[in-house]
C-alpha cells in the first residue's frame, strides 16, 4: 500500500506531469507489488481453489465459513482453497465481470438461480461427480426430501444445494389475542382475521416491495403457488393466466381493498418491514427464517404459523434452494470437486454455531440440538419444507429464466401494481405475462 | 457594465483578491443594521436546522446503543466496535490513500491539459475539449464491466492502484475544464513577460501560471476528492479483499441479506463525513473567491 | 466550452498585450510557437491516454454490446439497430425519458434556486456565517447510501416523522414513497437536497468575485433591490450559472444511486429514470443489448442538450 502512494506522489513531484503516463505504462509491473490480495489470477492460476461466498448472515457467519475453508487440508494431489466474501450489492456484476476476465472463482455460492444463468453461458462445471461422491459417503441419503431434484438438468447437476431459504407465514400471538381471532387456517379465515386485526390497528398481511425488498414479489408467487398455481407449467412453459393465479391475485386485491395490506407496503424496504413487525403493526405475513432475531423481539410473541389452505384445499409454500456451484475456469476440476465434497461435510458446523438464517439441506443438521431447540425451526422443517415449491412452480427443475422472474422488472412492477390496488387481477396478470414474455428466453 | 465584472484584476496575482473581496461586501451591506443581521441569523438557523434533519438522524443513531447493547442513552461504543471488530481503521487509511492519490494525479493531469485548452488556438484543441465532454457522458454503471475486464488483464483489480486510475479518469474530464476556465482568468501577459525573460513554454506554465492558480487547483481538488471519497459503484466491482476496502465498501459490508447493521453503518458514515467536513472548513476562505464556481466563472 | 475557452484565452491574450504587441524578433516568435505545439502535445498526452483508457474503451465496448444480443460475458450475435428499435418502441423507455426530463429540470433549477437564495443570504453579514456555510454543505458530503436511508426513515411509513407531522397538522397522512406522484416529488426533493450545496458553492464563488462598487453606484442611482438583483447580480453570475446548469444536468441525468436507493424506481415505474431503466434491464432482466442501448441513447441526448447549453455560454460571454 505504501508503495502505491509513494508511486503516486513521486509521479507528481517529478516535475513533469508526464510521470503519470509513465506510471500508467508500467502499470502491470507495479501491480505485482501492490494489492497483495489472494484473488489475482484466474479461477485459480496460482494453484488455489477460489471459493466465493456471500454475506448470508452476520459477519460472524463469514468468519466461521472462512475458518472452515482455511482448515481444509486436501488429500495429496489436490489444491487448497481460499475464501472470499462478495458483497450482495451488484453481485451479478461482480461475478460476470470476474468470469469474463477469467478472474472468477472456481467454486461459489451466489444468487439462487445464478448457476443456471452461467450454465447457459457455458461457465459451469457439472457436479455429477460430487453427487456420486456424496452417495458414497452417505450424505446423499441425508438430504431432506426433494432438495437435490431441482438441480438435475438434462446435462447433469448444475449445482449442489446447501441451505433452504424458506418463505413461511409468521404471526404475532398477542395481536391475535387482542383482536380476539384465531390464527388463520385458510384464506377465508385470513380475510376475517385481517378485518378484525384492522380494528386494532394491525395488518393481517405484512409485506413490502420498496427499494431492494423482494418479499413483496415473493408474496405474490407464494400465494399463487399456495393455491396450486404459479407462473410455470410442469414443462417449464410460461403459464401466467391460469385460474388459480387469477384467484390468488383476486384474493390479494381483496386484502388490499380491505386495508389488510398496509397501503404503504409498496414502498417498504426490509427495514420498514422489520420495523412493522417490531412495532406490533404486523400481525401475520410471509417472511424469511429467524424473524424474531431479525426484528429484535425474541420474547416468543412472534412465531411461525402453520401453512394455510387455499379455496381448493391446496397447501404450498415457497423455497429458494441456495446452492454451491463450480465453474469451468478452475486450476483443477478434481480439486474443485474434492473441496466441494469436503465443504458439504463441514456445513453442520455453521448451524451448530447458530449462525444461519436458513434451513439446512441435511436431515442430520435439523436434528442438532442447537437447531431443534427453536420450536419455529422444527415447525418449518416439519410443516413447511415438505410442501415447499420453488419459483419453477409446477415445474421440478430450475432454469435461468427464474433469475429474470426473481429479480426482474416484470414481477416487481406486477407486485407494486397489486399492492397499490388500482387494478383488477386479470389485466394485471396480462401485463405481467407480456412483460415476462419480452425478457424470457425460449 | 461588464468592465467591472472581473474580480481578478488582470494585473495582480489572483490570490490577492481573496483578502479584499469579502471585506468590501461587508462594508457595503453593513448599513442594513444589526436588527436585520439577527433576523437573517434566525432565518439561516431555521433553514440549516431543517436541511440537517436527515443528517441528525444519522448522527443520533451513530451515538445510540446498538440492538445487542446493554448501555442506554448516548454512547461511543458503536465507534469502538466499528474500529475493534472491523477493519475500519484500515478502510479509512485506504480511502485516504486512494482519494489523495486521485486528487494529486487528477490535478497533475488536468492542470497541464487545462492549460492547453485555455491557451491553445487550434481547432484540434477545441475539438478535444468537446470530446472530453462527450466521452465522459456514458453512465458509470455501463462502463464498470468493460473496465473491469480491461483492468483484470493488467492485474489491476482488487487493487487500490487500479481503483485510483479509474477515479482519476472519471474526475479528469470535469477537472480539466475547471482548470482551463481558471487559467482563462490569468492574463497571458504574465507568461509573455516570462517568455521574454527566457522561460520555456513549460517553464512559464509551472513557474508563472501554476503558481498563481491555487484557488483553481484547490477547487478542482475538492471536486476530485468528493468523487473518489464517496464512490461505491466502482469499488464494489473492483475490490474483493476486506483489507483493501475503502470506507464506502466498508459501509456495504454491513448489508447482509435482508438485514442491515444500521448502528455500525451510521457510525462509519459519521467517520466518513469527517474528512470532507474538515477539508471544507479549512479551505472555506478560498471558496469565497476561488471556489469551484470561481474557477469556472470568475473571470 | 471548447471553442469558448480557446477563444476566451485568445481574446484575453489579445487584451492582455499592450497595443502594438510585446514586440520581439519574428524568428523568436516562430521558435516559440514550434516549441509551444511540442510542449502542448506533451501536456495533453496524459489526459488523452486516460480518456482513451477510461472513457473511450468502455464507449466502444458499449457500442458493441448495444448492437449485439449477447450477455455481460459473451458478445453474442450482431443484430444491427434492433436493440435501439426495440427500446425506442417501448413505453417503458418513453416513460423513463419523461421522468428523467422532469427529474433533471427540477433537480437543476430547484437546486439552483435554493443554492442562489442561500448564497445571497450567506453573502450578507451573519453571525457564524462561515459555520453555516460548512454545515449547509453536509447534504452533498454524506454518502448517499446513508442519506437515502435517513430519508426513508423520515417519510416511508405512516408513522414516520414527516407523515406524522402532516397528520398532526390535519393534512392527512401522505404516503411519500407509496403514492406514485408523491414518490416522484419526494425523489426530486431529495435530489435538490443533495445538490443545492454544490449550487450554493458555485454561486457564492461567483458572487464573491462581483465588484461591490457596482451596487453602490446603482443604489445611488435609485435602483430598487429587485432591480439590483435582476439587472446587476443575475447578469454577473450568468456565466457561472450556465456552467453549473450543464454540470448539474450531467449529474442529474447520470444519477443512479439517488433514485435507486430511495425508491428502486417504483412504485410501478413512477420514479424510473433512464439510468435506472438501463441498470434494471442489464442487471435484473439480463437484457444486456437493450439496456446498453438505453444508456447510449441517453448519452446522445445528454450531449445534444449540453452542446445547446454551451452555445448559451458562448453568447453570454460575448462581452
Amino acid at each position: 500500500m505504501s508503495t502505491k502512494s509513494s508511486i503516486a506522489s513521486s509521479a507528481f513531484s517529478r516535475r513533469g506531469f508526464l510521470g503519470f503516463a509513465a506510471a500508467a505504462a508500467s502499470v502491470p509491473l507495479l501491480a505485482a507489488c501492490g494489492g497483495g490480495s489472494a484473488s489475482q489470477g484466474g479461477g485459480g492460476g496460482n494453484g488455489v481453489i477460489k471459493f466465493w461466498d456471500m454475506p448470508w448472515a452476520t459477519p460472524a457467519y463469514n468468519d466461521a465459513a472462512k475458518k472452515l475453508v482455511d482448515g481444509y487440508s486436501p488429500a495429496s494431489g489436490n489444491l487448497k482453497a481460499s475464501y472470499q466474501t462478495i458483497q450482495w450489492n451488484n453481485f451479478y456484476q461482480t461475478f460476470s465481470s470476474a468470469i469474463a476476465s477469467k478472474t472468477g472463482p472456481a467454486v461459489s455460492t451466489g444468487g439462487g438461480f445464478q448457476a443456471f444463468q452461467f450454465e447457459k453461458q457455458g461457465q459451469i462445471a457439472y457436479a455429477d461427480k460430487v453427487v456420486d461422491e456424496l452417495k458414497k459417503n452417505g450424505q446423499f441419503d441425508d438430504f431432506l426430501p426433494g432438495v437435490l431434484e431441482p438441480f438435475k438438468s438434462d446435462k447433469g447437476y448444475v449445482a449442489v444445494p446447501w441451505q433452504l431459504d424458506m418463505r413461511v407465514f409468521w404471526y404475532r400471538k398477542s395481536l391475535f389475542e387482542k383482536a380476539g381471532v384465531e390464527v388463520p387456517k385458510d384464506w377465508a379465515s385470513l380475510l376475517e382475521a385481517g378485518k378484525a386485526l384492522k380494528n386494532i390497528g394491525a395488518f393481517g398481511f405484512a409485506t413490502g416491495s420498496g427499494a431492494g425488498n423482494n418479499i413483496g414479489n415473493h408474496s405474490m408467487i407464494m400465494m399463487m403457488v399456495n393455491n396450486g398455481g404459479g407462473v410455470f407449467t410442469k414443462d417449464g412453459e410460461l403459464d401466467v393466466m391460469n385460474d388459480r393465479n387469477v384467484e390468488a391475485i383476486e384474493f390479494l386485491l381483496e386484502l388490499v381493498s380491505n386495508g389488510i395490506i398496509d397501503p404503504a407496503s409498496v414502498s417498504y424496504t426490509t427495514d420498514n418491514l422489520n420495523a412493522m413487525w417490531k412495532n406490533k403493526k404486523a400481525a401475520f405475513g410471509p417472511y424469511v427464517l429467524g424473524v424474531p432475531e431479525r426484528v429484535g423481539d425474541t420474547s416468543g410473541d412472534i412465531v411461525v404459523a402453520s401453512p394455510i389452505a387455499g379455496p381448493h384445499g391446496d397447501k404450498h409454500g415457497l423455497v429458494f434452494p441456495n446452492n454451491i456451484m463450480m465453474y469451468t475456469n478452475t486450476p483443477s476440476q478434481a480439486s474443485s470437486e474434492a473441496f466441494l465434497v469436503h465443504y458439504m461435510g463441514q456445513l453442520k458446523e455453521l448451524w451448530r454455531q447458530k449462525l444461519m438464517n436458513a434451513l439446512p439441506v441435511f436431515k442430520s443438521i435439523t436434528e442438532l440440538p442447537e437447531f431443534a431447540s427453536d420450536p419455529n425451526n422444527v415447525k418449518i422443517v416439519k410443516e413447511w419444507q415438505p410442501i415447499a415449491k420453488t419459483f419453477a412452480s409446477q415445474g421440478t427443475v430450475l432454469n435461468d429464466n427464474l433469475a429474470v422472474l426473481d429479480g426482474g422488472q416484470a414481477l416487481n412492477q406486477f407486485t407494486q401494481t397489486i399492492l397499490t390496488g388500482k387494478t383488477d387481477a386479470k389485466s394485471a396478470l396480462q401485463a405481467f405475462e407480456s412483460g415476462l414474455k419480452s425478457v424470457i428466453k425460449k | 457594465m461588464s468592465a467591472v465584472v472581473h474580480a481578478h484584476p488582470e494585473t495582480g496575482p489572483v490570490l490577492g483578491v481573496a483578502d479584499t473581496g469579502p471585506v468590501k461586501n461587508r462594508s457595503v451591506l453593513s448599513e442594513a443594521g444589526h436588527r436585520n443581521q439577527w433576523w437573517r441569523f434566525v432565518l439561516i438557523l431555521a433553514i440549516t436546522a431543517i436541511v440537517l434533519v436527515p443528517i441528525m438522524v444519522t448522527v443520533v443513531l451513530a451515538f445510540t446503543p446498538g440492538p445487542n447493547s446493554t448501555s442506554t442513552g448516548f454512547t461511543l461504543e458503536n465507534f469502538g466496535s466499528v474500529f475493534s471488530e472491523t477493519l475500519a481503521a484500515t478502510w479509512l487509511q485506504n480511502s485516504l490513500i486512494t482519494t489523495l492519490s486521485t486528487v494529486i494525479v487528477s490535478v497533475a493531469v488536468a492542470a497541464p491539459a487545462g492549460y492547453v485548452l485555455s491557451r491553445g488556438r487550434s481547432k484540434a484543441v477545441s475539438g478535444y475539449s468537446l470530446l472530453l465532454f462527450v466521452m465522459q457522458s456514458l453512465p458509470i454503471i455501463t462502463s464498470v464491466v468493460p473496465l473491469f475486464i480491461l483492468f483484470a488483464g493488467m492485474g489491476l483489480v482488487d487493487n487500490l492502484m487500479g481503483l485510483t486510475i479509474i477515479y482519476v479518469g472519471s474526475t479528469m474530464t470535469v477537472a480539466t475544464w475547471m482548470m482551463a476556465a481558471y487559467f482563462d482568468s490569468i492574463p497571458i501577459s504574465l507568461e509573455e513577460a516570462s517568455w521574454i525573460d527566457g522561460c520555456s513554454v513549460f517553464g512559464s506554465f509551472t513557474k508563472v501560471v501554476l503558481r498563481n492558480s491555487l484557488p483553481g487547483i484547490l477547487s478542482t481538488a475538492i471536486f476530485a476528492f468528493l468523487l473518489a471519497w464517496n464512490d461505491y459503484l466502482v469499488a464494489i466491482v473492483f475490490l474483493r479483499s476486506t483489507e483493501i476496502f475503502t470506507l464506502p465498501m466498508g459501509v456495504q459490508s454491513f448489508f447482509q441479506q435482508n438485514q442491515t447493521d444500521w448502528t455500525s453503518v451510521m457510525a462509519l458514515a459519521v467517520i466518513m463525513m469527517l474528512p470532507p467536513v474538515i477539508v471544507f472548513a479549512t479551505l472555506n476562505k478560498y471558496f469565497s473567491v476561488g471556489g469551484i464556481g470561481g474557477s469556472l466563472a470568475g473571470r | 466550452m471548447s471553442v469558448t475557452t480557446a477563444q476566451n484565452g485568445l481574446s484575453r491574450a489579445r487584451r492582455g498585450v499592450a497595443p502594438g504587441g510585446p514586440g520581439g524578433p519574428a524568428n523568436r516568435k516562430s521558435r516559440l510557437s514550434a516549441q509551444t505545439s511540442r510542449t502542448f502535445f506533451w501536456l495533453l498526452l496524459p489526459s488523452v491516454i486516460l480518456l482513451v483508457l477510461i472513457h473511450g474503451y468502455p464507449l466502444v465496448y458499449a457500442g458493441i454490446q448495444a448492437t449485439h444480443d449477447g450477455s455481460l460475458i459473451s458478445t453474442g450475435n450482431f443484430v444491427g439497430a434492433d436493440n435501439f428499435a426495440n427500446v425506442l418502441g417501448s413505453d417503458a423507455f418513453w416513460k423513463a425519458a419523461r421522468f428523467t426530463l422532469m427529474f433533471t429540470i427540477v433537480g437543476v433549477f430547484g437546486s439552483w434556486l435554493v443554492g442562489l437564495g442561500l448564497a445571497l443570504l450567506l453573502r450578507t453579514k451573519i453571525p457564524a456565517g462561515g459555520t453555516f456555510k460548512v454545515l449547509l454543505l453536509l447534504p452533498w458530503v454524506v454518502p448517499i447510501v446513508v442519506s437515502s436511508t435517513a430519508w426513508n426513515w423520515l417519510v416511508a411509513t405512516p408513522d414516520s416523522l414527516i407523515p406524522s407531522l402532516f397528520r398532526n397538522l390535519g393534512l392527512g397522512t401522505p404516503l411519500f414513497l407509496a403514492d406514485p406522484t408523491l414518490a416522484a416529488v419526494t425523489v426530486m426533493v431529495f435530489k435538490v437536497w443533495v445538490s443545492f450545496p454544490f449550487m450554493m458553492m458555485m454561486i457564492s464563488a461567483a458572487l464573491a468575485s462581483v465588484d461591490t462598487t457596482v451596487y453602490e453606484a446603482a443604489s445611488m442611482d435609485g435602483a430598487t433591490r429587485w432591480q439590483q438583483f435582476s439587472q446587476i447580480t443575475l447578469p454577473l453570475i450568468a456565466r457561472s450559472t450556465y456552467i453549473s446548469w450543464i454540470l448539474m444536468t450531467i449529474f442529474c441525468v447520470n444519477d443512479f444511486p439517488t433514485i435507486y436507493l430511495l425508491t428502486g424506481g417504483g412504485p410501478v415505474d413512477a420514479t424510473t429514470s433512464l439510468v435506472v431503466l438501463a441498470y434494471r434491464s442489464v442487471f435484473q432482466d439480463f437484457q444486456t443489448g437493450p439496456g446498453v442501448a438505453i444508456a447510449f441513447l441517453m448519452t446522445m441526448t445528454l450531449v445534444v442538450i449540453s452542446v445547446l447549453l454551451y452555445r448559451q455560454i458562448r453568447k453570454s460571454s460575448v462581452e
